[in-house]
């Protein structure tokens, strides 16, 4: 299952994804385990994150309401990065911001400290920055082009699949320098207190209900020239292995593992299965 | 830790909650630590109950179960002898002080305060407990917690027995002889009890929607002390006059 995916050798095709599994620093064996995690985001001046209640369950998923809780990236980098290098896995740290310095500048604060990034243009749960700069072409490409000249090391694009076509904005990010694409982001949701007759939260869907929407946007930006790491709802090797099919080279792995932390080591084993099937028919 | 553990008698405490005892030795939870409960193999519902422990004696663990929502009544239909898969003990929970307390259960708070009393009868330390429910059907777990308690003292907003909620009761008590209160039940409860301001330590057990339940998906946000702790990894029990309640 090892591939070269950036430069950079992985023991696997199935990545964390940012968000679900904090620092990686819990649950190490998983950690250790997995081809690469990506970090919870990082934005260039701490966040408490947004008030209660930040989760609600859906039908085959969940809705979350965050909003890119973090220490910082000073915070991380003095004290979280020492701790991630005695992992066994390679890093990925997911940059968010809300102004193109930011972006610039957490990138370049980590420097070469790490494995690669995932910029994150894509948060639907922050006001303002973020997700305005995944939803518009001109816009991605210039925080690519600014966080491209601060570094050599992988860059990887986070794409949102809200009102906008991933295609167009991978595009753009690929010719801005990005090395990769990662997809999707949650997807815009709310959910309504009858009782209160108003919204009871309003955020981003993950979780099996999102993951036909995901396999038709990864098919969508499947040929546009970089690698890309497939996203949103997969819960079984047979999910991981349909994004293959549909023109990921990695895959990611998020909200299953808030309903069992352990379920990235059973996805490794099953999906080893799909690809020895897949090699066994070629020979 | 992952367990599939077989249910080993399931009991009607009320006509919607319900109880589920499972052989789990070798563990030593501490009171407001939780077991994150799968409801079923299926994706819908996606995420675990956090369920807390109400008892744990001779390796055997109790969970007590209220109907709410959909998971909860698929739960209830399990039965004995089928496999349910647990996550945990999760949360800090607490370690109970040896001064007299007074525990304050609303509904189906009272699961965890059920466990926080067999500790303190264990260890012999005196303790009131204070229950309140809605109607005198709801009020689980009475002939346990006689047993236990130094004393008891039931309430309900409707129907017989003695009328009232917790916080009105214990407003009415003499609290010179108490150091400390435990409180577990609804966030309206649990405001009403922080506008008393009782001249002694509150506890309180805290609940929310919970994603992963081990402080990964930073979900269950609480304001304490002026930050943002999580309900899981950093409680559930947290100081109520520090809490803000924001929803």
């Amino acid at each position: 299952m090892k591939i070269k995916l950036f430069g950079t050798h992985l023991k696997n095709r199935v990545l964390l994804a940012s968000g679900v599994f904090g620092f990686g620093l819990k649950f190490k064996r998983v950690t250790n385990s997995v081809g690469a995690i990506f970090t919870k985001g990082i934005t260039a001046q701490p966040r408490k994150g947004n008030p209660p209640p930040r989760i609600y369950e859906t039908s085959s998923g969940m809705i979350n309401w965050v909003g890119l809780e973090n220490p910082g990236v000073e915070y991380f980098c003095t004290n979280i990065i020492p701790q991630l290098k005695k992992l066994k896995t390679r890093i990925f740290v997911n940059i968010a911001g809300f102004t193109m310095d930011e972006y610039e500048h957490s990138v370049e604060r980590i420097g070469d400290t790490v494995d690669g990034f995932e910029l994150n243009i894509s948060c639907p749960n922050v006001k303002e920055g973020g997700i305005a700069f995944g939803q518009n072409a001109k816009m991605a490409s210039m925080v690519v082009a600014r966080a491209r000249k601060k570094t050599r090391l992988p860059l990887i694009v986070k794409l949102t699949p809200n009102f906008c076509d991933p295609l167009v904005i991978a595009k753009a990010c690929v010719e801005a320098g990005a090395d990769g694409i990662s997809l999707i982001n949650t997807v815009y949701a709310t959910a309504y207190d009858i009782k209160k007759r108003k919204p009871l939260i309003t955020g981003g869907l993950s979780g099996p209900a999102i993951k036909p929407f995901a396999l038709y946007c990864v098919n969508r930006v499947r040929n546009v020239g970089v690698p890309i790491i497939g996203m949103g709802g997969i819960v079984s090797g047979q999910d991981a292995y349909e994004f293959l099919l549909a023109g990921a080279s990695a895959v990611a792995v998020g909200s299953v593992v808030l309903r069992d932390p352990y379920a990235p080591l059973r996805i490794i084993k099953e999906l080893k299965k799909f690809i020895y099937q897949e090699t066994k028919h070629a020979r | 830790m992952i367990r599939s553990l077989s249910i080993i008698k399931k009991t009607w405490f009320s006509k919607n909650t319900f109880g589920l005892e499972f052989s789990l030795p070798g563990i030593k939870p501490r009171p407001g630590q939780f077991f994150q409960v799968r409801v079923n193999d299926s994706m819908d519902p996606f995420l675990n109950r956090p369920i807390s422990i109400a008892s744990y004696s001779g390796n055997r663990l109790l969970l007590i179960i209220k109907i709410i929502g959909k998971g909860t009544n698929i739960l209830s239909k399990r039965r004995e002898r089928e496999q349910v898969t647990l996550f945990g003990p999760y949360g800090k929970g607490i370690v109970p002080k040896r001064q007299k307390s007074i525990l304050l259960a609303g509904g189906i708070g009272v699961a965890p305060l059920h466990f926080l009393a067999q500790m303190h009868y264990k260890r012999k330390i005196p303790f009131t407990f204070l229950y309140g429910a809605k109607t005198y059907d709801e009020i689980i777990l009475k002939a346990s917690i006689k047993h236990m308690a130094n004393r008891s003292i039931f309430v309900t907003e409707y129907g017989s027995g003695r009328r009232g909620t917790v916080v009105s009761a214990v407003k009415g008590m003499d609290l010179s002889d108490y150091a400390i209160v435990y409180a577990c039940g609804p966030q309206a409860m649990l405001i009403a009890l922080q506008q008393l301001h009782l001249p002694l330590p509150v506890y309180a057990f805290c609940e929310d929607f919970l994603g992963c339940g081990c402080g990964l998906c930073l979900g269950c946000a609480i304001m304490y002390n002026g930050t943002y702790k999580r309900i899981c990894e950093d409680g559930p029990v947290f100081e109520l006059e520090r809490i803000h309640f924001e929803n």
